[in-house]
């Protein structure tokens, strides 16, 4: 059985820019992803998707733009209608060769000069082991005048993180402007999963990112069992919505002990690291890994909660709500501290709304987004949840926006437990039957909202996935951020953010 | 002169052993802040192994560097030995070369070549840690003349070793307590110790000192770290000998000294980059205090 009726608008590419500028409302519905599909084979060419969020439906509006590929592969592009859409559409063009005429930097995104010009990866065309070379520009942006210079930092960083390359535009010690080159290491994950079972590709989905590991399962078991028509059994999904809280209790203590490490407090480093090594231990007893991977599949859970375990994860959410009690107070009382995280890194809440940012970084901007309220998944609609925000848009805002939501995690996970000593016994799994069809799911990650699509052909196997992680609104945000501020200041403003490489080079 | 060269002798015992037991106060200081963090911690004896291996590495230059790149280890380490064999230390009062101004300028000289040789692998990050030590020291200079300055007033003479506290004269005055206060945020911030730089942070971009020493690597950084840590010796030494009012003997004061510079970096974090202006100016004020109360 076809399941295609999710698409509101199907329209020729001449159409999208005022179609899309129609449903985005100014704003009050933000882009929350738009990506290519080769559907050549289906008979319908390329096409562009667009998702818009629809809050007060919580649901999604789909915008599609079909092209001929025989025709132009252009289209009027709508980066200066809708900012967020700036990434995406040069995504787009390296991934399918579609350009969006009249866009503001069309340099590439994802494909760095070892690259050869019109390869384009993700169309049906090129097979998963298609070997290439080649040469391609990729300009870094600076600025040029008297007496300013340039930074360059990374790809290989001092620390032991991601590779990505900054360039900042430096006029003394203040940032005028920093260019990010980013997906060093894109593993063209969404092109290897093409012809997978999604039970295949459920291992390497799992796996796009260490710190959202149950976030982008969540949310890709959501797009698959709406695909299959599933229903999951109502066990599995408070094992589900627990998990998801435990991965943003161990993210943000980990985050909250990370961003001293910025200004070298090293009491509250040392304190953040602890309380993050006893949570990810509880995972461990949870899932048999620190990452809380392998727990949640199609259909429902493959692990149950056992009533010790459920005893184990209260006492420590107890144990860790005091530490966190310690670590705000830590940070609330040392003036100096308070002195470097303040007016450091702002984002004004017109920003996070332009580029649609996710997560902490938007909720501390003032802008209420969280999928957790915004669409119903999982047990949320039972938790009376609502978003924590702050207004200010700098590093503090982001600080205590983590803190809140810890506070409000740690209830949610305290009425999870109580439900779940409620409904012992009952079943975790659903069996699953695929056919052809499409379908999206999200989730809150701890870094914000993770939206995946996925299209299944007739024998159940993946004909596309597109996976936007909550780091790929919020990267371009950072180079904004930082604008106005010193040099010295960038390592608390990135750390602030916390966002992931591994997120984007899926 | 047959009396100067027999002192020198001295000096330099005395800067021998200042440089043997310099590694140990680093040491100590670093086991001190993992205390104070609930860690275990390295041994005490860390920072030795640490210089032996450093200087077992092999020495990488890139081809941008002239001669100044390995000059300036050399001239940052003889400087710190001079400083060392001129401070009033074990010996004190028999060394004989210890002028307060000439002491000044022989550290001045060794950060001077640090600087220069920052610029020279042409490195952003070596740059900016550069340009951010010259505007540090060129507030802690006037503030550490004024340091030596009080001492000058009170005896009379800008030889270090006639300045030495003695204990007998009634010593516990305002301008003594002051001046040791000062005299304390001062080393803070010449030997890159939190608030004012992190000597322990990867942070490339938050740099100062470690900034320009990031492209040294084998027996010349060896040179430096060993340099630096002389230096907080020589400090630390200077600190007890006199600006610390407590009768007991140097070394204990050394440790107290090494002790209470792991305490305040647990209770610091690193300020604004621009404020050390705002923490050296307050060193300085209350020199300027201690000298009108003297």
């Amino acid at each position: 059985m076809e399941r295609m009726a999710h698409v509101d608008h199907v329209i020729a590419p001449e159409a999208l820019l005022e179609t899309a500028v129609r449903v985005y409302d100014g704003g009050r519905h933000p882009l929350t992803a738009m990506f290519g599909r080769d559907e050549t084979a289906q008979g319908t060419g390329y096409a562009i998707y667009c998702y818009f969020e629809i809050p007060e439906k919580k649901d999604m509006q789909v915008v599609k733009a079909v092209f001929n590929p025989e025709g132009f592969l252009s289209y009027q592009s709508i980066t200066h209608a809708i900012p967020a859409a700036a990434w995406y559409e040069r995504e787009i063009h390296d991934m399918f060769g579609l350009v969006p005429e009249g866009h503001p930097d069309l340099r590439p995104l994802v494909l760095h000069e070892s690259f050869p010009e019109g390869f384009y990866p993700l169309r049906k065309s090129v097979k998963v082991n298609a070997k290439v070379r080649g040469e391609r520009k990729f300009k870094v942006r600076s600025a040029k005048g008297q007496g300013l210079f340039e930074v360059p930092v990374g790809p290989i960083h001092a620390g032991i993180i991601e590779p990505g390359h900054f360039r900042f535009s430096q006029a003394g010690e203040a940032m005028l402007q920093l260019d990010a080159k980013l997906f060093f290491t894109h593993r063209g994950i969404e092109k290897a999963v093409e012809g997978k079972t999604p039970e295949e590709a459920l291992h390497i989905v799992e796996r796009i990112c260490g710190a959202c590991s149950v976030s982008n399962t969540w949310s890709f078991c959501q797009a698959v069992e709406k695909v299959a028509g599933v229903s999951v059994p109502r066990r599995a999904e408070i094992i589900r919505t627990l998990l998801s809280e435990l991965e943003r209790i161990v993210n943000h203590v980990g985050d909250l002990g990370n961003m001293p490490a910025g200004v070298g407090f090293n009491p509250a480093i040392s304190l953040g690291s602890r309380l993050k090594e006893r949570l990810m231990r509880l995972c461990e007893a949870v899932a048999g890994n620190r990452f809380l991977r392998g727990v949640i599949v199609p259909g429902g859970v493959r692990q149950d909660i056992t009533p010790e375990l459920i005893e184990e994860i209260h006492s420590l959410m107890d144990a860790t709500a005091e530490g966190v009690e310690d670590l705000a107070t830590m940070f609330r009382e040392q003036e100096n501290f308070q002195n470097r995280v303040q007016t450091t890194g702002i984002i004004r809440h017109q920003t996070a709304v332009d580029l649609a940012m996710v997560g902490v970084g938007a909720r501390a901007s003032g802008y209420a987004h969280d999928s957790r309220s915004d669409f119903a998944f999982g047990v949320y609609p039972e938790l009376d949840f609502q978003p924590y925000t702050k207004t200010m848009g700098d590093v503090a805002a982001r600080l205590l926006v983590r803190i809140g939501e810890l506070s409000a995690s740690f209830e949610m996970v305290d009425k999870l437990l109580e439900m779940l000593r409620n409904c012992q016994g009952m079943p975790l799994h659903a069996d699953m039957a695929y056919g052809a069809g499409e379908a999206w799911g999200i989730c809150e990650s701890p870094r914000g909202s993770n939206f995946h699509y996925v299209a299944l052909d007739e024998t159940g196997r993946i004909d596309r996935l597109f996976v936007r992680s909550a780091s790929y609104p919020n990267w371009p945000a950072l180079t904004i951020a930082v604008q106005g501020d010193i040099i010295p200041d960038f390592p608390l403003i990135n750390k602030s953010f916390e966002l992931c490489y591994a997120c984007i080079d899926r | 002169m047959g009396y100067i060269l027999e002192g020198l002798g001295l000096n330099i015992v005395q800067a021998l052993v200042l440089l043997a037991f310099a590694p140990l106060i680093a040491g100590i200081i670093n086991k001190v802040k993992a205390f104070l963090q609930k860690r275990q911690g390295a041994s005490v004896l860390q920072e030795y192994f640490d210089l032996r291996k450093w200087w077992k590495k092999p020495t990488i230059l890139t081809p941008h560097t002239s001669v100044i790149f390995i000059l300036a280890p050399v001239a940052y380490f003889v400087t710190s030995f001079l400083a060392a064999s001129m401070v009033p230390g074990f010996l004190a009062g028999q060394v004989s070369i210890s002028d307060a101004f000439v002491f000044v300028y022989i550290l001045a000289l060794g950060r001077f070549f640090m600087t220069l040789s920052s610029m020279d692998a042409a490195t952003s990050f070596g740059g900016m840690g550069g340009s951010r030590e010259i505007y540090i020291s060129v507030l802690v200079e006037p503030a550490v003349m004024l340091a030596i300055l009080i001492n000058s007033l009170r005896y009379h003479s800008t030889t270090l070793s006639s300045m030495v506290i003695d204990y007998d004269g009634a010593y516990f005055t305002v301008s003594a307590a002051l001046a040791c206060v000062a005299f304390f945020l001062v080393i803070l911030a010449e030997n890159s110790r939190l608030p004012v730089d992190n000597p322990d942070t990867h942070l490339e971009l938050t740099m100062i000192h470690e900034g320009m020493t990031l492209e040294y690597s084998g027996p010349l950084l060896t040179l430096i770290h060993l340099g630096s840590m002389l230096k907080i010796m020589v400090f630390l030494t200077l600190f007890g000998a006199l600006y610390l009012p407590l009768a007991v003997p140097l070394a204990v004061k050394i440790l107290f000294g090494a002790v209470l510079i792991g305490i305040v970096e647990i209770l610091n974090n690193k300020m604004r980059l621009f404020k050390v202006r705002v923490y050296l100016g307050a060193a300085i004020v209350l020199l300027l205090l201690a000298i009108i109360a003297e």
